[in-house]
């Protein structure tokens, strides 16, 4: 017995150059002799072919190109989660006496954030360069607009931020609800100014050297963005188990909410990073 | 008593060998494999045991009339075939000689 509409929701959840390639025989195969126990098969194969996508599937260069802009998001995300991290302990003093592993935690947090940053921005500074002077080169303006946002955006942020904090923050700082709100519009800058390079890119479509660089480095960056995010785990955790009262943790749900948040960004971040270095890297043979 | 090490059948192997009687598509390929080998693939597996033998250069596909694309094993798919076929001939012949002489079995 088929079913078909199952068996287009477990093919939704596969890479859509997988999908376009195999999508119309899986359907035809699954029509012909196809249970529920086949589309369950069906949708729990796609992760794996997200992972390890087929190298015949696609040029390289666009995968890169897609796991940089996706990466990048991700990473932005997830750096911002960091931030609001070292906002709400390490800024406020929350170093709770003979709790080493917090400390410690601490210290991997920051270690592996300030290598992250550098490692995206490093690798991927020769890239940006390229598209820059292309862009202006051939006069698309747009491009370079898209291409100023990691400057602009984050820049108007911080501006806003000083300002508002003068005209509403008391000798205490700003209100909780103030925090939120700034802390929301610091996710929106800094969402936007990690799209304006993938949108550069997707109109650019460059390849090359730079690509593989910044592909290799995206994928440096990430994995030492996933161990800043396991460091926050482990300090958070620490926090609620270990110093309720003295870092007012009182409710788990909070935090509860924040680790599953770094949790899927974190994957996200470290899926994304895998495909771009994957492709960036020379082809085995065999 | 149920094939309690059915799982350790190698999809590849089995599509391989499938293929190397003659070309066919995806659901012919199961069927094949259920009646000659006892093994029924699912779909999930089937594509991407597929897949990989594509990007591996072991299987290429063939024009096709419907949706249903058919498959043929390459030169490079038989040559990794018959060196899998020779490793797993050394292994069963390796089983039954212990076998015979250190558990009495007169046939494996």
């Amino acid at each position: 017995m088929s079913h078909p509409k199952a068996t287009r929701m477990a093919l939704a959840l596969y890479p859509p150059s997988w999908r376009a390639r195999y999508g119309d025989e899986v359907h035809a195969l699954l029509q012909e002799s196809g249970g529920l126990r086949d589309v369950a098969s069906l949708a729990w194969r796609a992760l794996p072919a997200w992972i390890w996508p087929p190298a015949h599937l696609h040029d390289r260069p666009a995968r890169m190109r897609a796991s940089l802009s996706t990466g990048l998001l991700a990473w932005s995300f997830l750096t911002g989660l960091g931030l609001v991290f070292a906002q709400l302990t390490q800024f406020q003093g929350l170093n709770p006496p003979g709790h080493q592993m917090i400390k410690v935690s601490y210290l991997v947090f920051d270690g592996a954030l300030a290598l992250s940053i550098a490692a995206a921005g490093l690798g991927g500074l020769p890239l940006w360069l390229l598209m820059l002077r292309r862009a202006h080169r051939e006069h698309r303006r747009r491009d370079v607009a898209y291409l100023l946002l990691p400057l602009v955006a984050p820049a108007a942020f911080v501006a806003g931020l000083s300002v508002t904090a003068r005209l509403v923050g008391g000798a205490g700082g700003v209100s909780a609800w103030w925090f939120l709100g700034l802390t929301l519009v610091g996710f929106a800058a800094a969402t936007i100014a990690a799209a304006g390079p993938g949108l550069a890119m997707r109109r650019l479509q460059p390849r090359g050297p730079a690509l593989r660089l910044a592909a290799t480095a995206g994928g440096a960056a990430a994995a030492a963005i996933v161990v800043a995010a396991a460091a926050i785990i482990v300090a958070v955790t620490g926090l609620c188990l270990w110093a309720r009262g003295f870092a007012g943790y009182h409710h788990a749900t909070v935090p509860g909410v924040y680790l599953a948040l770094v949790v899927v960004a974190a994957a996200v971040t470290a899926v994304s990073a895998a495909r771009g270095t994957r492709a960036a890297l020379p082809e085995p043979e065999g | 008593m149920g094939d309690t090490l059915g799982r350790w059948a190698d999809p590849p192997l089995l599509v391989l060998a499938s293929l190397a009687g003659e070309p066919k598509h995806g659901y012919a390929i199961t069927q094949d494999v259920a009646k000659t080998m006892g093994v029924r693939l699912s779909a999930g597996t089937l594509y991407a045991v597929i897949a990989r033998l594509e990007a591996r250069g072991f299987i290429e596909p063939l024009e096709s009339e419907d949706r249903r694309r058919p498959y043929r094993i390459t030169a490079a798919g038989a040559k990794e075939l018959a060196r899998q076929s020779e490793r797993m001939s050394r292994v069963a012949s390796l089983a039954t000689e212990r076998l015979r002489a250190n558990l009495g079995w007169a046939s494996a």
